[in-house]
């Protein structure tokens, strides 16, 4: 009917048909709202345009001319030219499929023409989960991607693609933000994320080349858009709690458990005090986000301006974070053929960081310690003859008060972290663009730490008088630290895209990246005796000058990269698809011999459902089948030339004067290269059920041969541990996302999505002697707790295996050959599991009534230990859990859980090893939204979330979800001085103008 | 429009092509000096020096001559206690005091590391003085010497506690088998004092005296201090000769009259000084990490950890009169010679004054690395070595050094007669001299006493196994067979 009534036009307007014209119109959706980007093609006059961000054209033309009008997601039409504005509807394509748009590295791909593996999050998904860092989002929402989340504010969780394949390089994914490639995106806005998508499988991945090897995730952040100006405001408030405590000993419990242990009576089971320390060390955690932006586009210009003001009170006393982002993404129509995109990121962020370890010494100091004495002096553990606590004797552990421990560590810190980009896009001719971006990014970072310690002193006695301090000692000290940093990245590529005879698509891209990891210059300063108020701390305000001394005064090394790329993208009657990459890579990390690789990938698809056998088939929908390979790298060790170590570390007095000494730390091994993941993958895309049911089904095998690890030397050979090449570690494993969406009726619709994950990790081969049975995840106390071993994945642990106890209610171990022993030898040690999940699922359900939308997030993990570390270092008299205070062996009651009260570091055994599964629901959010506010208000959305509200866990401590330092041969998966997971509450509201 | 494009063309053709992006991935490093750079940054008298400053500054360390090495040299004796609170251990010092350590015990591990951290540094250095040809050639030919002693010093507090162990005598190639299992393979205890002999004779030939030295050098390695660890380690295989050569080639030492002042600031670098690590409490303070803080004493009034106590024992065993007693030990109340004064409430009856600093009479920068030395080797042992070497060979003058160790601690000519009189006079007064000076252990074992001394201690000495203690076993693992575990231990 609408060609109809276009040919009519057309006929009537034939007389204009001599000589060409600028014709100019608007293609619209079913709506009546522009559709930016459409293509208008004259077929005559061999013309093209773009539609721009209202879906305004003009065009060099005829009158009568037939314009082809194609854009993805629409059908394409082909109408006669007019001379008046032209006003073109286009309709939907029924194929939903095609509207569906992923990004890939340097481009954009149309969903289903797309072979690879690539998770994508919009920004709703983001946005809902009301997190600092927008990795904590995502979790449980994509399969094949594991977050292991963090509640210390400011920090970044740890996300893990397709599981680990590396132990000593860099473990974080590459991040592409806007065409910038970043390690941490704290700095980023959730709010302003327009797209989040995580590209899992090596054949999307190698198109990244040696940064790719743990993934990629690409985000977009919002442009403005529409034809008028649309203010939002977001903003909520919430407190926090944490989701799990754990019950400790009282006094009295503790007096008679020590008693027990030292065979002694010196602590008296009637105390004066019991003090309850993680109720002093903590407080009510609240939080609140401000969002406020601006966006809108006009013909030759849209705009996004945004501002943001995230500020958090941890529930550690004194734990605070606040940050300030900004942002403006504007885009510049210049002519036809050319466009320039920008966009400006500055975030400040200012924290008062507080050690957590006060975690630790508040689960450790014993209860019959009061915070501070009647006399306003901080308590100690000290046992006067009475067995109560007193002010003066000896010390009966070594634990700290925890209270005056966060008093007096006081420091801030700032942070400015500038982005910026700068992008053209020129089409040289129809089917050509060459695009050129430039990257740029500025930290800046500055610490204050003042340390009272004239205070520390008298904390440290509650006998000391302030008039015996040694005048020569500092009555407080400050260091001031900064460092910075420049970035930048420059990318070019050329882009050919051209459908031949309707049946073949063929899409080329070439290019070159470069890139630079400028120099981090760091200076740290330490001086004395500055005023107590934190305006004043500056060095110039010391009354001691003399003291003032640098300490610190670094310059980073530089890291240059280089990478050329070519991908090669063809669909053969939208059936068929291949796609192959090469990348080659040259890092200035390695030497000469080894500083260039190549990268190649391969990826296939077949569109089943697009074979006549299936295509009026009403049982599937859709269905593609696709599969692929790809070589992948990982530059990122620490630079491979040899150098000296020297400075003061090395430095030593001749007759009164300090001199500075050169030695060499480490011996680096000059054939280091990178390490190179291989990874073969298959997998499947279908909709079912009247497009109700989706999902897809992924498999994957990916080998890493050329582990990197840092490897320590024999001890007798002196020197530290140096990068190597050590062994092979393998990761396979299957995933399934499901979707199920449905209308009931026009007022309700509802949704449920679930996706699991199953992932084997395994160190296949230790093939370098020095890195076989590596130790790692101390915990303080001279224990180690993890090794590496071949057949075992990272992150064993490595435990010895509690058999009983012997007469005295101590502890026995199986030996190697399952016999009983108190005294197992080191060989006596077994494997039991890794800190690393093998399995982790998430279900999503919501629906929308009306104005009302509720939605439910849960996510789980399985198969993963945890390591009780914090019950676990002992050195004597330290507090137990109440469960350990009651249930502890005695001659009377043999069958306890616990071993008879001990005052000696234990070995680390299985006793202090738990599962770390745990299910948990990650969000629950309810709104409610008022359509039409107010003539000016265009919506308003309440809503109100619960974050974390339940938990399901096996582990008796605080939290089984332990990212600790990321590093699964480290301190992952152990509890020990570490940040609570919390549960929040908050309410909230958006609005639109 | 081409204004934008002829940059950005020439930036990508140039970037394309390939000597400029070969170029653009070579980086010269920033954050430290690279081996390539050798010849232009250290090849000078100073550059040289620095190689062998690395290797002194290694017996500051932790894990070197503090915590870990009082466990072994110290707690193990009838001398010391762990000290600290009953609950405290100290990490494995309740297992040194109780003779009870195994091979993962963390101060079995330490001491061996770090010894094998600076034998590592003397290689280091041994492998580029060569090649400084700019530099000073006496200079090299001395810092070589200097080199071989604290090498020499290294492998001596070694084979004294664990017996025999790899001899690493120069870098280790990591690629060499060879070289893997030199650092492998553990060598018999004869073999290491063979070698420590062989680096001290280089040093003698190559240092000057103690006077030969310039006043900003006083605290390097002198010809004196390689005579007298030589002499110690003859003493340690009973060559008695070997003792006597080299006590008599040392000269220019005296006795301080003061027992007292030794160790404090007052008395580093006196004319009794031999040799000692250096600690320095300027700033920035380098000094030996924890020394004075893991002894000092603990809890009311107290100013450290409260480890490494005098027993009883030792307190009881002095003379009436022996200045030494009060100069050794510092007692719960007491008031100090700086007007310090010690709680009756502190957690130990008493604590090593040796390593105490003063923080109001001397210099004092923090407590973990401050201005205290420890006194390796000093002429009053010289003497009480020469009082050995003669009584034992039955030539030469016992009661002459003897006295004047005596009169000097305030007490009257010995009334021992006879060598095995003798023999025990000579015994108390190494043990009342060198008290907390890391020999007790040493001795006892050297001696014979250790298992009757132990007894009386109230621990078991096991023969044949506790005269050396375990290697670690993070060493046993890496040697995969190619060293085995002392006797005794698993």
């Amino acid at each position: 009917m609408r060609n109809f009534i276009f040919s009519f036009l057309a006929l009537i307007l034939l007389p204009a048909y001599m000589s060409g014209q600028v014709i100019k119109g608007k293609v619209l959706d079913k709506n009546g709202i522009g559709i930016p980007g459409a293509m208008i093609f004259a077929t005559d006059s061999k013309t093209s345009a773009d539609t721009d961000f209202d879906g305004n054209f003009n065009i060099n033309a005829k009158e009568g001319e037939m314009l082809k009008i194609s854009m993805v997601g629409f059908d394409a039409l082909s109408v006669s030219a007019t001379s008046s504005p032209m006003s073109i509807i286009m309709k939907e394509s029924k194929d939903t499929e095609l509207k569906e748009v992923v990004v890939i590295g340097y481009g954009t791909r149309k969903k289903s023409d797309n072979t690879g593996s690539i998770s994508q999050l919009s920004a709703s998904d983001i946005t809902k989960s009301k997190v600092l860092n927008a990795t904590q989002a995502i979790q449980g929402k994509a399969a094949g991607v594991q977050v292991i989340g963090t509640d210390t504010p400011g920090s970044s969780p740890s996300l893990i693609i397709r599981g680990i394949g590396t132990f000593g390089a860099d473990r974080t994914p590459l991040y592409v933000v806007d065409g910038i490639p970043t390690k941490n995106i704290t700095n980023i806005n959730s709010n302003d994320i327009a797209s989040f998508d995580v590209l899992k499988d090596a054949s999307s991945l190698a198109i990244y080349g040696n940064q790719a090897a743990n993934g990629v995730v690409i985000i977009t952040t919002k442009k403005g858009k529409g034809d008028k100006v649309t203010v939002e405001y977001d903003g909520f408030n919430g407190v926090r709690t944490p989701l799990k405590t754990v019950k400790m000993a009282g006094s009295n419990h503790f007096a008679y458990y020590s008693d027990v242990a030292e065979q002694n009576t010196r602590f008296s089971t009637n105390q004066k005090y019991n003090t309850n320390w993680f109720d002093e060390i903590t407080r009510l955690g609240t939080y609140s986000s401000n969002n406020l932006s601006l966006s809108g586009a006009s013909e030759k210009i849209n705009y996004l301006f945004s501002l943001n003001y995230y500020d958090e009170k941890g529930i550690l006393n004194g734990l605070d974070y606040n940050r300030f982002t900004f942002r403006n993404n504007n885009d510049y129509k210049l002519s036809d053929k050319l466009k320039i995109t920008q966009t400006l990121s500055a975030s400040v962020s200012k924290s008062s960081p507080k050690p957590l370890s006060a975690f630790t010494s508040a689960y450790k100091q014993s209860p019959l310690v009061p915070v501070k004495y009647p006399n306003g002096r901080w308590g100690m553990p000290i046992i006067g003859a009475d067995g109560q606590a007193a002010t003066s004797g000896a010390l009966f552990n070594n634990v700290g008060n925890p209270v005056a421990q966060l008093e007096y560590f006081n420091e801030e810190q700032k942070n400015l972290l500038l982005q910026g980009s700068l992008g053209l896009e020129y089409k040289i001719f129809e089917a050509l663009k060459f695009t050129s971006r430039v990257g740029l990014e500025y930290n800046t970072w500055k610490k204050f730490a003042y340390t009272p310690s004239r205070n520390l002193w008298l904390a440290a006695d509650p006998t000391r008088d302030a008039a015996n301090y040694s005048s020569s000692d500092p009555i407080n000290e400050l260091v001031t630290a900064r460092s910075d940093y420049f970035n930048w990245n420059f990318d070019n590529f050329l882009t050919y895209n051209k459908k031949f005879a309707d049946i073949h698509d063929v899409e080329l891209t070439v290019g070159m990246s470069a890139q630079e990891f400028g120099s981090k210059e760091e200076l740290d300063v330490k001086g004395r005796n500055v005023p107590e108020n934190s305006n004043y701390w500056s060095l110039n305000q010391s009354s001691a000058l003399s003291n003032n001394v640098v300490t610190n005064h670094k310059i980073g090394n530089r890291k240059n990269l280089i990478g050329y790329f070519a991908r090669f993208q063809y669909t053969l009657m939208e059936k068929y698809l291949f796609t192959g990459t090469i990348r080659r890579d040259g890092s200035s990390q390695f030497s000469s011999d080894n500083k260039w690789g190549n990268f190649p990938s391969f990826g296939l698809g077949w569109v089943v459902s697009k074979e006549d056998f299936l295509k009026d088939s009403k049982a599937i929908n859709f269905l593609k089948l696709r599969g692929g390979w790809g070589r992948l790298g990982n530059q990122n060790v620490p630079i491979n030339q040899q150098t000296f170590s020297s400075g003061s570390g090395y430095a030593y007095d001749f007759g009164g004067s300090l001199y500075s000494g050169t030695t060499i730390g480490s011996f680096i091994d000059p054939t280091l290269g990178w390490e190179i993941t291989e990874e073969t993958s298959a997998g499947l895309d279908f909709k079912t059920i009247e497009n109700k049911l989706s999902g897809s089904l992924d498999w994957y095998n990916k080998k890493t041969t050329n582990v990197i690890l840092n490897v320590t030397p024999a001890l007798t050979v002196g020197t530290g541990a140096t990068p190597a090449h050590a062994g092979e570690i393998t990761n396979k494993g299957y995933e399934v996302a499901l979707r199920w969406d449905d209308n009931i009726n026009e007022n309700l619709k509802y949704w449920v999505g679930a996706n699991y994950s199953n992932n084997k990790n395994e160190v296949s081969n230790v093939y370098n002697p020095l890195a076989i049975k590596q130790t790692g995840g101390g915990i303080g106390n001279g224990q180690y707790t993890k090794q590496l071993a071949e057949g075992q994945p990272i992150g064993s642990f490595y435990l010895f295996e509690v058999a009983g106890y012997d007469a005295n209610g101590n502890f026995t171990y199986y030996d190697k050959d399952g016999l009983i022993t108190s005294a197992p030898a080191e060989t006596d040690r077994k494997f039991f599991g890794s800190s690393l999940p093998t399995y982790y699922y998430g279900v999503n359900l919501g629906f929308e009534y009306k104005n009302i939308d509720f939605s439910v997030d849960t996510y789980g993990v399985g198969g993963n230990k945890v390591y009780n570390g914090k019950k676990a270092q002992r050195f004597g008299n330290e507090n137990i859990e109440a469960g350990i205070a009651t249930d502890f062996w005695t001659s009377t009651n043999t069958t306890a859980a616990n071993p008879a009260p001990f005052n000696n570091v234990p070995i680390s055994s299985n006793y202090y090893l738990e599962s770390g599964a745990f299910f948990r629901v990650n969000n629950i959010t309810l709104g409610y939204t008022i359509p039409k506010l107010s003539s000016s208000a265009t919506s308003l959305r309440i809503y109100a979330s619960a974050i974390n509200p339940f938990i399901s866990q096996k582990f008796s401590g605080y939290s089984p979800e332990l990212n600790n330092d990321g590093d699964p041969m480290g301190m992952q998966g152990i509890e020990l001085d570490a940040y609570l997971t919390l549960s929040s509450f908050i309410i909230g509201a958006n609005i639109k103008f | 429009m081409k204004k934008i494009f002829i940059p950005i063309t020439l930036v990508t053709i140039a970037l394309f092509s390939n000597s400029c992006s070969n170029d653009y991935i070579d980086v010269a490093p920033t954050e430290s000096i690279t081996e390539a750079d050798l010849l232009t940054v250290y090849n000078n008298n100073d550059g040289a020096k620095s190689f062998v400053t690395a290797i002194y500054s290694k017996s500051l360390d932790w894990n070197m001559s503090s915590f870990s090495w009082n466990g072994l040299s110290s707690m193990t004796s009838d001398d010391a206690d762990k000290g600290s609170d009953p609950g405290d251990s100290g990490a494995d010092k309740d297992k040194c005091d109780a003779l009870t350590l195994d091979a993962t015990s963390l101060s079995v591990q330490d001491v061996f590391e770090a010894n094998y951290q600076g034998i590592s540094r003397v290689n280091i250095a041994l492998l580029y003085l060569p090649k400084l040809d700019k530099a000073d050639a006496a200079l090299k030919t001395r810092l070589v010497g200097e080199a071989k002693f604290l090498r020499a010093l290294m492998y001596f507090n070694l084979v004294r506690c664990y017996g025999g162990v790899p001899i690493v005598d120069h870098v280790p190639v990591p690629s060499s088998a060879a070289d893997t299992d030199m650092t492998l393979t553990k060598k018999t205890k004869e073999e290491v004092y063979a070698f420590i002999q062989t680096d001290l004779l280089a040093a003698i030939d190559a240092l000057p005296e103690k006077s030969g030295y310039a006043v900003s050098d006083l605290g390097r390695a002198t010809k004196g201090a390689a005579h007298a660890l030589l002499a110690k380690v003859y003493l340690y295989q009973k060559n008695w000769q070997g003792v006597k050569d080299q006590t008599a080639a040392i000269t220019g030492y005296n006795l301080v009259p003061n027992y007292a002042t030794i160790w404090r600031e007052a008395g580093e670098d006196s004319v009794e000084s031999i040799f000692e690590i250096r600690g320095y409490g300027g700033n920035p303070s380098q000094g030996i990490e924890g020394y004075m803080v893991s002894q000092g004493a603990r809890g009311t009034s107290g100013w450290g950890w409260g480890f490494n106590t005098p027993t009883a024992g030792l307190a009881n065993s002095y003379e009436v009169g022996d200045l030494r007693r009060d100069a050794t030990i510092v007692f719960a109340g007491e008031t100090m010679w700086d007007g310090r004064i010690v709680s009756p409430l502190v957690a130990n009856p008493r604590y090593n004054e040796k390593a105490y600093v003063s923080n109001t009479a001397e210099t004092f920068n923090g407590d973990w690395e401050t201005t205290k030395n420890i006194r390796v080797l000093r002429y009053a042992e010289v003497l009480l070595m020469q009082a050995e070497a003669a009584n034992e060979s039955g030539t030469g003058d016992v009661t002459g050094p003897l006295n004047k160790v005596r009169n000097r601690a305030g007490l009257a000519n010995t009334t021992a007669t006879g060598q095995v009189g003798l023999r025990d006079a000579i015994r108390a007064e190494r043990r009342h001299e060198l008290a907390f000076e890391h020999d007790r252990w040493f001795d006892l074992v050297r001696s014979g006493q250790a298992k009757a001394a132990m007894a009386a201690d109230g621990k078991t000495f096991v023969e044949g196994k506790h005269e050396v203690f375990p290697l670690p076993q993070k060493f046993i693992t890496q040697a995969d067979g190619k060293s085995i575990q002392n006797p005794g231990y698993n």
